[in-house]
């Protein structure tokens, strides 16, 4: 295909992404303000704008979104400092690979949210049953591709650094380090969305603080204008973390 | 080998809920190994269980349906594939949990609403792997169809469909942890009957071993699903080598 | 630059993979004995499969050998042995995470070359390939055949007296491997390294060997050994001499039977036997 016509598609499939998207948001409006959706159901999107404006101007915002980013970020140290050490030390030894990593995938394969309700009678609707369940499930993407990163490092580097004299800490630090960088930090990249999505999911079913939990208590009071608003600020923040994330890791990458 | 690590495993967590730990917190796999008939003679526990099964069946039919047909909708052309898919993934990229509670405003504490909030999550992944599957056909085949006088449906039947199938496989299993992950949050959110009612009650009952029997049967009907459908799959893309 | 006394003595060696009785059981090397000189360049060639890689790789110290030994001097070699052995690999083995001058100082940190040499020793290997205006780029922006004279600057860099090259062409095409191979000859004029050269390429051996060590098909043994009689450096039109000519032909006798062996055997027993 030509330089023009491929001009003309991408200006054309442009068009049609916006234009569908606007058709939607039309189709909301038209249907909140004039053809009678139930306001309960279906917030006018004019009011959902102005309640968000209210929201994020009072700063009501503020101690639900601290309760969520502190279980997060607990939650993902927890999960990194662990997958990263038994990820190096697993995939030191063959073994040790043949046996925990098809272990960890087959764990990996369900959803470990069943057991939010465990560590809730563990820990309380507090933030630490949040934390436990959110450093519980991302642990599994970091420690899995750091074994796979240490572990497919080409065999001929490690060749030619034992042939010019490496030291064990050698090797660690100028070979299989940078080696498997790149997968590790895929993995670490893949359990932090994950860690925020099992604290946004712990706190909309069992908690008493949270981003999660507001939503989820705006819901049982009916007040769908003002959930509105928190669920597209919610998403936002989880876009934002995960664009920074993102963006470190191939900054990351990048030598 | 693994057998070894995985009685390892169970052997410590017996140990640990014997000795260790107040038993109002956890309890032995003996003890909730032999307490699993009590807890199916619970009442509305196989009920729940059930309900959340064909919740499961129903919710990942429908995903497979709509996945299928909206991929092959948008994946067979080229202008419809770029207007939309970024829009699919923008979409298989947010956070749906926020909007679970708005699913049960809509659709209700019952069955609806768990089926509908599984199939929200399980059809991106089908879809974006139909979308891929006709992607990836190399231009050749097209164009040797073609040569020998194929039609457009023909082509369609006999060369992208089937090249398609593996792909198509391959996002079910992906659609079915979606499926699957949707109707547990949806089921685990409603705590005023199935599923949720009863994680409920034996967590504030201080229960450990009627929950971690509970939780034990969903996640065996987890892995079960699982490794069903990688049968399935391995069974259709035995012509791929991917 | 003359040639001297005993540098690397090969004794009778031996080499197998696994055990008899076993899937992969398969005898590369057998009795092979060679004394090489220092200053030589010595070129070992043979049918695939005949061990020569094998032995290149005891040599060095990457393998140990099922039976038989090698000597290096004084040493008898049981590991890797970097103050006096340099490799340059077939494969491409440059840190892809590095910029070629940091290849070239990270070999002489493995080395334990002190700090203060580094950068001297690795701008003055890079020169002598002729990569010195790319000492900052990576090695995914060069070309194969700039990557291999990186590996051989980052093999030069460590000044050690015996340097051992596993096909380093081999994966380049004929017209880069020409030049390359003048190169070289060029560079170990001057300087006065035991070179031990694994290739395939009958043209290349006669052109860059002062001695050629042919070997018999699986398991190997070196067979017979050719003296080339040449100064260094080799001039380009040495390739197209009588003498060349009928080096070749001489070297090609010895070969193309073991070469037949190794492909009928193959074709019986399946590739990987």
């Amino acid at each position: 295909m030509n330089g023009q016509q491929e001009q003309q598609e991408r200006w054309l499939s442009r068009c049609l992404q916006i234009g569908f998207v606007l058709v939607l948001l039309l189709l909301w409006y038209l249907g909140t303000t004039y053809w009678g959706i139930s306001g309960i159901l279906l917030p006018n999107p004019v009011m959902v704008l102005h309640d968000l404006k209210e929201v994020l101007g009072s700063g009501e915002f503020l101690p639900d979104l601290e309760v969520t980013l502190f279980e997060v970020a607990v939650a993902f140290a927890l999960s990194c400092v662990s997958g990263l050490a038994l990820g190096y030390l697993i995939s030191r030894s063959p073994y040790l690979i043949a046996v925990f990593e098809p272990l960890l995938s087959s764990v990996y394969s369900i959803p470990i949210i069943l057991f939010l309700p465990l560590f809730v009678l563990f820990f309380g609707l507090g933030p630490w049953s949040k934390i436990a369940l959110g450093a519980t499930i991302s642990f599994f993407p970091i420690v899995l591709n750091t074994i796979a990163g240490f572990r497919y490092v080409d065999r001929i580097f490690i060749t030619a650094a034992r042939s010019m004299g490496a030291s064990n800490a050698q090797m660690f630090r100028y070979v299989l380090l940078p080696a498997a960088l790149p997968v590790v930090l895929t993995g670490l990249r893949i359990g932090f969305t994950i860690a925020l999505l099992a604290v946004l999911g712990s706190e909309t079913i069992a908690s008493f603080a949270g981003l999660g939990h507001r939503i989820a208590q705006l819901a049982d009071a009916m007040e769908t204008v003002r959930m509105f608003a928190y669920i597209t600020f919610a998403v936002a923040i989880a876009a934002g973390l995960n664009a920074l994330v993102s963006s470190l890791e191939r900054q990351a990458k990048r030598r | 080998m693994r057998l070894t690590v995985i009685a390892g495993l169970l052997a410590f967590w017996e140990a640990a809920a014997r000795w260790w730990v107040d038993p109002q917190f956890l309890s032995p796999p003996s003890r909730v190994f032999l307490s699993l008939p009590s807890l199916f003679d619970t009442q509305g526990v196989p009920a729940a269980l059930g309900i959340a099964f064909c919740e499961f069946a129903v919710g990942f039919a429908i995903s497979a349906a709509i996945g299928l047909a909206v991929g092959l909708a948008i994946g067979l052309s080229r202008l419809s594939r770029r207007s939309f898919m970024p829009i699919i993934l923008l979409l298989y990229a947010t956070p749906q949990i926020t909007v679970l509670p708005l699913f049960i405003l809509y659709f209700g504490i019952g069955p609806a609403s768990k089926i509908a909030f599984g199939v929200s999550h399980g059809i991106f992944p089908i879809i974006v792997t139909v979308v891929a599957g006709v992607q990836n056909i190399r231009p050749i085949l097209i164009v040797a169809a073609r040569s020998m006088g194929a039609k457009r449906w023909q082509i369609f039947r006999w060369v992208i469909f089937p090249h398609m199938i593996p792909s198509f496989f391959a996002g079910l299993r992906l659609g079915m942890a979606g499926v699957l992950l949707g109707v547990l949050l949806a089921e685990l959110y409603v705590s005023t009957a199935g599923i949720g009612y009863f994680t409920q009650m034996f967590t504030e009952s201080f229960d450990p071993t009627k929950l971690l029997g509970l939780i034990s049967v969903l996640a065996l009907m987890a892995i079960a699903f699982n490794v069903a459908l990688r049968r399935a799959e391995i069974h259709f893309a035995r012509w791929r080598q991917n | 630059m003359t040639i001297g006394d005993v540098a690397i003595r090969i004794k009778d060696v031996s080499h197998q993979f696994g055990e008899p009785g076993d899937a992969q059981f398969v005898r590369v090397l057998q009795h092979a004995s060679l004394d090489i000189l220092r200053g030589e360049l010595v070129c070992l060639i043979g049918p695939s499969g005949c061990g020569k890689s094998t032995l290149l790789n005891v040599i060095g110290g990457l393998i140990r050998p099922s039976s038989g030994t090698v000597e290096v001097g004084a040493n008898l070699i049981h590991g890797p042995l970097p103050r006096e052995i340099a490799f340059v690999f077939q494969e491409n083995a440059l840190f892809p995470w590095c910029t070629i001058i940091d290849n070239v100082r990270l070999g002489m940190v493995f080395q334990g070359v002190s700090k203060d040499q580094h950068e001297d020793r690795a701008r003055t290997s890079l020169e002598a390939v002729g990569l010195s205006e790319f000492m900052r780029y990576y090695p995914e922006q060069l070309s194969g055949g700039m990557r291999q004279r990186a590996a051989l600057a980052r093999a030069l860099s460590l000044e050690t007296n015996i340097l051992l090259m596993d096909e380093p062409f081999g994966a380049l095409d004929e017209q880069t491997r020409m030049i390359l191979g003048e190169d070289l000859s060029v560079l170990l004029a001057r300087t006065a390294k035991t070179i031990v050269f694994v290739t395939h390429s009958l043209g290349e051996a006669v052109f860059l060997a002062d001695r050629v060590a042919i070997f018999s098909a699986r398991p190997g043994t070196i067979k017979a050994t050719i003296k080339i009689d040449e100064p260094h450096p080799r001039k380009p039109g040495f390739v197209t001499t009588e003498k060349f000519a009928q080096l070749r032909n001489q070297l090609y006798g010895l070969l193309h039977d073991e070469i037949r062996k190794g492909v009928e055997f193959t074709a019986v027993m399946g590739p990987d036997s």
